[in-house]
């Protein structure tokens, strides 16, 4: 798993690299080479500081060479975005839309025949089909970012940003909020997963596999103790549209958005003390419910994957 | 050099005072009357200072209600009431307390406010033990307004609401563990077995589950939920009792709603209760407090709808305690605004209780 | 060096011996008051001290708040800080940097160094200038101490509604980040119209503008961009507080606001704030690189064009803080194209800088040595920044710690290591001992290694996904070195600037009479010698480096042979000169020591910082007390004509003036230019909001009937005339006093009716401020012509009071005729209001 902007996994990426490459050479020969200059009219001979000491150097090396130079990087720099200024023609192959909130992911994945699939903090990705990802935020600014894939883009209410995103290979990525967003901005994480197209189309459209016996107890006090008021789990008398959509989440990598690995014991910690794991996060601590009925809990919602 | 000097002996002649034992402390002689006139005027002014300027309405028969009924349990004992003196030992304090018919006229609304709220040192005068809640502060202070004016039937009247408090025969008296005058009587404000509460400020337990009552009653106890009134006589009560109670209470049959509010829309107030607005992350009530919500918590179908504005409220301040179902509901309360409260509110106190919950495991 | 000889025989134009009470009478008027009434002084020398004392305080400050965040750093998962007081402290440490500390430092160094540098004897407006100083320290040190309350702002030092707005950031945090900070602007703006007319219009003479210093020229440059930038800042943080308190909702998407605006309007200001930081540091280096190679700046002209270029690019390319809002990539081409432009001008510095270098001969100084480790940090930043400047590497990088290192090399390195070096290279002008060269070479070297331990990861951070203002971070990313790297480098650095201080302490020794004098034999008139008065005589400049060129200025101007070396008519003086040629022109009498500007400033602050608590009535009091204590100092500044003094050489000037001669015409216009770019800021606002929301305009909202623009068109066009008129009967050849006041009155009365009827047709018809972003942003026209109104009113009763009392009258008419031109202001933005809030939305109808 990497958050790097130089082990790129997709096409925006890739070509941000190699750019990013370029001017880090660029930049080290030019550095070196003014540092030099300087070197050597503090400590150079007296010719060396003559050739130095004139209005003609400073306007070659001032102002002749970075209009070349920086003219350059300004056409080559239009050029990688040209698909960005001349739009996109072709509809995308998928359309994900994301919406940023205080501190999660509310991820919908919408499918061709306009069926909405609700997921959260997690976001699953075809390789290599392009989709489109649509951002909004509901409260203040956020920020996608998945660096292997490509740069990111701002989440702003009252406006739709629109992201087109391909990746190469199957894979983990680590995506985070960079946007300052208040409180526990830095929590604010998510995993994408790429998956070959066809285990994708098979994840998004598949049935929630929880509900076994052993955890009947725990759906019973799950619904009865109004967790379905703020969070939804597809097949359970919970259909809340506050918080994260649970329907999988024994299936997500990790839980509160990046904060902590799922699993039964960081699932209780969280419900029983979410607030100093994730101090302000908008889930009241439940801490009035009995060891064995949190456990219960914890174990129904591993079981949902 | 000379100002340095002079501070420097002003201390020394107030520590040999001090030192020599002089002045004398004993409560069974009073101050001298130099000392009595400046104390006097130093804690006037101090109140006179600090109290604030604006004041809810108090011609408010539930506030008055309220405020008699803690009156009757909280100040009487010191300060005497209508038809009944303050105990003698009381008399022996120094201050002794005052007879508060003749003195509140002295005060304005926010004066008395601000004594019943922080009291005075050295006066034995306490402070109201929850200062966070100074919705219920100003019930006292609307029942002490009437006080000047009444006499001791209109004050039981309002003080016992129709609890008998005969005690019993002389052997009661004598034997039993008793409360002549009724004051840890739930039902004073509370009513019982088909008689609702007297005043809208609180609760309807009739029909409530027995958990929650008796976990409310612990909270109460232990200081995790904050009420003056409430906190000093659910400490006063043992383990048993609160369990007792609780199944009391629990046991009884629902009221039916009697509520006319007269803020908030019932339409939207419902609403808000079944499905919540997710866009201002405020989750449907009904989820918890329906009928099939869990014993942990209240139903509040049938509540007063002042009571239930002014706990929300209470929570939306971020006050009210640090009990885990305080917890749980002053957040959801923050983001709830004014008028979302009122609604919500004369929604559920227009609900009639669905089922019998209270006996329920 | 030759010129030596022929000045020998020079007729200079004072001869000796001076009069033998002259130089004590000098000393007299001059005086810095004694013991703790040095708080009254005005001298700015005295202030200069203060000022860079205060901004150096908040230096050390918001640097261990950087401390505080490199230990919550050092290791992932750290539970030093919680997450409330981590937000808390970058915010105040970003915030308490660029406007307690970089802008303040840069404009106290300008107070301190520009009189003695262009020969003045003290800056033209010395109450305005402490009434500054006075109203930043007050407001700086509450603003910080809201951190020791749990009060302080946790929004990001550039405050993104709408996380900032009362929904997102109840509390009191955010109110004293925008009343607070909006208040110190204010004091940095009164600061720059003094520094712009100084710089103008207090030069020697014949320094004209090809002659003046390269930091004189930075700070002109700096002083300007304030003007232009700061009203921008100053008019968001007017939106978002009248939002916050009011409920206008001008960056509430719901409500038809807009979030971006805010943006717009804060990276307006923003992006030049960084070039205002730097250009005088700058500055300071052009002016101790020719110092230590020992020979003139090569590629002075050069510079002054690169610099003016730098300025003038600044203000066009503040979207580049927004290439990942998602604004079309076509526009993103443009700003992108502007970012990279105004690299140029720093390359062209940078080059001069070592062709100078080339020219002479270094010597390696403390003082060098920051230079020298500014150039190399510089350098670097401004490579990144070229980088940042390319859209797509910005899309990956903004945001993250690759962008913290970058501003961070471009403003250590650009401002901080210069104000360092002149730390080193000015004290001997301001102390009786210089700095321990061997102190300060190991602060150097501490301070420049533990810089490039601190930020160079920081870099590489960034990209490997590190975002930034994140309190904590997850072990397993390799975030892990880069930060340990970056907390250790951090600690090198504040042991840097603790040997620094240890210097101070057992060198620096302030004084104004006795300093240890041009130690570096530097050619540039700061170091002449200096009393209380600064140089004893104004000199006559002939060259940009006079010390070199005349080997016996020095003495000459001391002994008082040149222009003025005494006082002439018994008060604080010194001579205002031509703005391009430095010809003389008048003398004109400056103020002394005083309370009423301390106390001006300290009630100005109580009154914002009580209005960020909402004690609202103790906030009015203390507003009232202090426009009564402006009025008290403005009282007796406007003295009358001691008719033509004699300055030496024959030259005779008067000691009045009115028009555009006077100094205090320059700067109403000035503070007109500032008021001028306020409300264009609102115009832009006002016409952006429409191109994102035109669906909450007319016929949506309720429009104003005609009847409301044309009453008020006609009451401002009667003021108009009676501004025209009272103009004229004041200078009559008969003048008829009550006439000018009666039509004085009549005018001001119109012109608040203009208003009153303006503002009364858009709420008879029905529009509320709460209604929608554009409903508040009509409504803002208003309040912006209210503040103006205000200023008018009470400039006009001053004015008129005084006319009643004989204080003021055609001849002695400054202070009538700075009411004058303020009110024709007022009246040129009233109209434009009218047009813009009545006339625009009938465009599309």
């Amino acid at each position: 798993m990497n958050q790097s902007v130089l082990e790129p996994n997709g096409a925006e990426a890739e070509r941000i690299a190699d750019l990013a490459l370029m001017l880090f050479g660029g930049a080290a020969i030019i550095f070196f080479g003014v540092m030099a200059l300087a070197a050597a009219s503090v400590w150079g001979g007296v010719s060396v500081r003559r050739a130095i000491a004139s209005e003609r150097m400073i306007v070659a090396a001032g102002i002749a060479f970075p209009v070349i130079t920086l003219t350059a990087l300004l056409f080559y720099s239009l050029w990688l975005m040209r698909a960005n200024i001349q739009g996109n023609a072709t509809p995308p192959a998928g359309r994900i839309e994301v919406a940023a909130e205080q501190w999660w992911w509310r991820i919908t994945y919408v499918e061709p025949d306009g069926r909405r699939i609700s997921e959260a903090n997690e976001l699953r990705l075809p390789v290599g089909r392009e989709v489109e990802l649509v951002l909004t935020s509901p409260d203040v600014i956020h920020s996608l970012w998945i660096p292997a894939i490509g740069g990111k883009l701002d989440m702003i209410p009252g406006r739709t940003n629109r992201m087109r995103v391909s990746i190469d290979g199957p894979g983990i990525y680590r995506g985070q909020c960079a946007e300052y967003c208040g409180g526990p901005h830095a929590l604010m994480a998510f995993d994408v997963i790429a998956l070959e197209a066809t285990e994708f189309d098979a994840w998004v459209r598949g049935d929630v596999a929880g509900g076994s016996t052993e955890t009947v107890r725990g759906r019973g006090i799950f619904e009865e103790s109004g967790c379905g008021s703020c969070h939804a789990v597809r097949g359970a008398n919970a259909s809340g549209l506050v918080g994260p959509d649970l329907s999988r989440v024994g299936g997500r990598r990790t839980i509160a958005a990046g904060t902590l690995p799922t699993s039964r014991e960081n699932l209780t910690r969280f419900i029983v003390d979410g607030q100093s794991i994730k101090p302000g996060n908008l889930m009241p601590p439940f801490g009035l419910f009995a060891a064995e009925d949190v456990d219960a809990i914890s174990a129904y919602l591993m079981s949902l994957q | 050099m000379a100002f340095v000097l002079l501070v420097g002996l002003g201390v020394a002649a107030a520590f040999l005072f001090a030192a020599s034992g002089v002045y004398n402390v004993a409560a069974s002689r009073g101050h001298w009357w130099i000392v009595d006139q400046f104390l006097r005027f130093g804690m006037e002014n101090s109140v006179k200072a600090r109290a604030p300027e604006t004041s809810p309405n108090l011609d408010d028969a539930d506030l008055i209600r309220l405020g008699a009924a803690h009156f009757h349990g909280g100040c009487a004992f010191c300060h005497g009431a209508p038809g009944s003196r303050p105990s003698p030992v009381v008399q022996h304090m120094l201050p002794s307390p005052p007879d508060l018919a003749e003195r509140v006229d002295r005060w304005t609304d926010g004066e008395l406010f601000w004594l019943v709220k922080h009291g005075l040192k050295y006066a034995g005068m306490p402070a109201w033990p929850a200062q966070d809640r100074d919705d219920e502060i100003w019930s006292v202070v609307a029942f002490l307004r009437q006080l000047p004016d009444l006499d001791a039937r209109h004050y039981e009247e309002l003080a016992l609401a129709e609890v008998q408090v005969d005690g019993g025969g002389g052997r009661e008296l004598a034997t039993a563990e008793s409360d002549p005058d009724g004051v840890g009587a739930c039902a004073r404000c509370h009513g019982d077995a088909g008689r609702g509460p007297q005043t809208k400020l609180v609760p309807r337990l009739q029909g409530q589950s027995r958990d929650w009552l008796a976990r409310s009653l612990r909270d109460y106890a232990e200081g995790a939920r904050h009420s003056g009134i409430m906190q000093p006589l659910a400490a006063a009560l043992k383990p048993e009792a609160i369990e007792k109670l609780a199944t009391y209470y629990a046991g009884l049959p629902p009221l039916a709603p009697d509520d006319d509010p007269r803020r908030g829309s019932v339409e939207e107030g419902q609403k808000l209760a079944t499905s919540g607005d997710p866009g201002a992350e405020i989750p449907a009530c009904i989820s918890c407090h329906g009928s099939d919500g869990s014993p942990d918590y209240p139903r509040l179908a049938g509540q007063p709808a002042r009571y239930l504005s002014a706990q929300l409220a209470a929570w939306r301040n971020g006050k009210g305690g640090t009990s885990p179902t305080h917890a749980i509901m002053a957040p959801i309360a923050a983001r709830l605004t004014d008028q979302q409260i009122a609604d919500v509110s004369a929604f559920f106190a227009s609900q009639r209780v669905v089922g019998h919950p209270g006996l329920a495991p | 060096m030759t010129s030596t000889a022929e000045r020998e025989t020079a007729e200079l134009p004072n001869p000796l011996p001076r009069p033998r009470d002259e130089l004590r009478r000098l000393q007299a008027v001059w005086a810095i008051p004694e013991g703790w009434r040095i708080l009254s002084a005005v001298n700015n020398s005295v202030i200069g001290y203060f000022y860079i004392g205060a901004a150096f305080l908040f230096f050390v400050l918001a640097g261990v708040l950087a401390l505080l965040m490199r230990v919550q750093l050092a290791v992932p998962g750290n539970l030093f800080l919680d997450q409330e007081s981590y937000n808390q402290i970058f915010t105040m440490h970003g915030t308490v940097m660029m406007f307690l500390f970089a802008v303040p430092a840069v404009e106290a160094m300008g107070v301190l160094l520009l009189p003695q540098m262009l020969g003045a004897r003290d800056l033209p407006f010395p109450r305005l200038g402490a009434f500054a100083f006075w109203a930043y320290l007050v407001g700086g040190l509450v603003f910080f101490s809201t951190l020791f309350f749990d009060m302080a702002p946790s929004g990001g030092w550039f405050m993104y509604p709408p996380l900032t707005g009362s929904r997102f950031s109840p509390g009191t945090g955010a109110d004293f980040w925008l009343l607070g900070i909006g208040f110190i602007e204010i004091s940095a703006i009164a600061g720059a119209i003094e520094i712009i007319v100084g710089v103008l219009r207090t030069r020697a003479p014949g320094m004209s503008l090809d002659k003046m210093p390269i930091f004189a020229w930075t700070m002109l440059i700096f002083a300007v961009m304030i003007v232009f930038a700061f009203p921008a800042v100053i008019l968001a943080t007017m939106m978002l507080e009248l939002e916050r308190a009011f409920d206008w909702p001008f960056f509430i998407p719901d409500r038809g606001g807009d979030a971006l605006l805010w943006q717009h309007l804060f990276w307006f200001f923003g992006h030049p704030e960084v070039y205002i930081i730097f250009l005088p540091a700058a500055g300071m280096v052009s002016m101790i690189v020719p110092t230590m190679a020992a020979t003139p700046l090569v590629g002075y002209r050069l510079i002054v064009v690169a610099l003016i270029a730098t300025g003038f690019f600044s203000f066009g390319l503040w979207v580049h803080h927004m290439f990942t809002t998602g604004i079309p990539a076509m526009s993103l081409g443009f700003f992108s194209a502007a970012s990279m432009a105004v690299s140029v001008p720093s390359g062209i510095q940078v080059f001069s800088w070592i062709a100078t270098m080339a020219a002479g001969r270094l010597r390696i100084t403390a003082a060098s040595l920051f230079v020298l480790g500014f150039l190399f940090i510089f350098t670097l930043g401004g490579l990144t920044g070229v980088m940042v400047a390319m859209v797509p590497f910005d899309w990956q990088a903004h945001d993250t710690y690759f962008v913290v290192a970058h501003f961070h090399y471009v403003l250590v390195g650009g401002m901080v290591f210069p104000l360092f070096a002149a730390f080193y290279y000015w004290a001997p002008a301001f102390s009786r001992r210089a700095l321990s060269e061997r102190l300060g070479k190991i602060a150097f070297v501490l301070m420049f290694v533990g810089f490039n331990i601190a930020f160079f990861p920081m870099h590489i951070a960034g990209l490997i996904g590190m975002p930034r203002r994140v309190y904590t971070y997850p072990a397993g990313l390799g975030w892990e070195t880069p930060n340990l790297a970056s907390t250790i480098g951090a600690f090198m650095i504040a042991a840097g600037v603790l040997v620094f201080l240890l210097d101070l302490i057992r060198h620096l020794r302030p004084t104004v009479g006795a300093s240890a004098g041009n130690v570096w034999n530097a050619g540039t008139l700061e170091w002449l010698e200096n009393d209380v008065h600064a140089a004893r005589s104004v000199p006559f400049v002939e060259s940009r480096d006079p010390l070199w060129e005349d080997a016996r200025l020095s003495a000459d101007v001391h002994k008082g042979r040149y222009y003025l070396p005494g006082t002439v008519t018994g008060r604080r003086e010194t001579i205002v000169t031509s703005a391009i040629l430095a010809e003389p022109q008048y003398v004109v009498r400056l103020t002394g020591p005083g309370w009423a500007h301390l106390l001006a400033a300290i009630f100005t602050a109580a009154f914002f910082l009580l209005l960020t608590v909402k004690l609202v009535t103790a906030a009015i009091i203390c507003g009232a007390v202090a426009i009564a204590c402006v009025v008290a100092w403005a009282w007796d500044t406007d003295s009358p004509s001691a008719g033509d003094v004699d300055i030496g050489g024959g030259i005779r000037l008067p000691t009045y003036a009115v028009g555009a001669a006077s100094h205090s015409w320059w700067a109403m216009i000035i503070l007109m230019a500032v008021a001028g770019a306020l409300y264009l800021s609102y115009v832009f606002s006002y016409l952006y909001l429409w191109t994102v929301r035109p669906q909450d305009w007319p016929p949506i909202a309720p429009l104003a009937s005609h009847a409301g623009w044309i009453a008020s068109a006609a009451l401002l066009c009667i003021s108009a005339a009676a501004l025209w008129a009272s103009g004229r009967s004041i200078r009559a050849a008969v003048p008829r006093l009550w006439l000018t006041v009666g039509l004085t009155v009549v005018g001001l009365l119109t012109l608040l009716l203009g208003l009153g009827a303006d503002v009364a047709s858009h709420w008879l018809a029905g529009l509320r401020p709460q209604h929608s972003g554009y409903a508040a942003l009509v409504f803002t026209a208003g309040f912006l012509q209210a503040e103006i109104v205000a200023a008018v009113c009470i400039m006009g009763i001053f004015a008129c009071v005084r006319i009643l009392v004989g204080l003021t009258d055609g001849r002695r008419s400054v202070v009538f005729d700075n009411m004058v031109l303020l009110w024709g202001y007022g009246l040129g933005q009233g109209a434009l209001g009218l047009l813009l809030t009545h006339g625009f939305p009938r465009l599309g109808m």
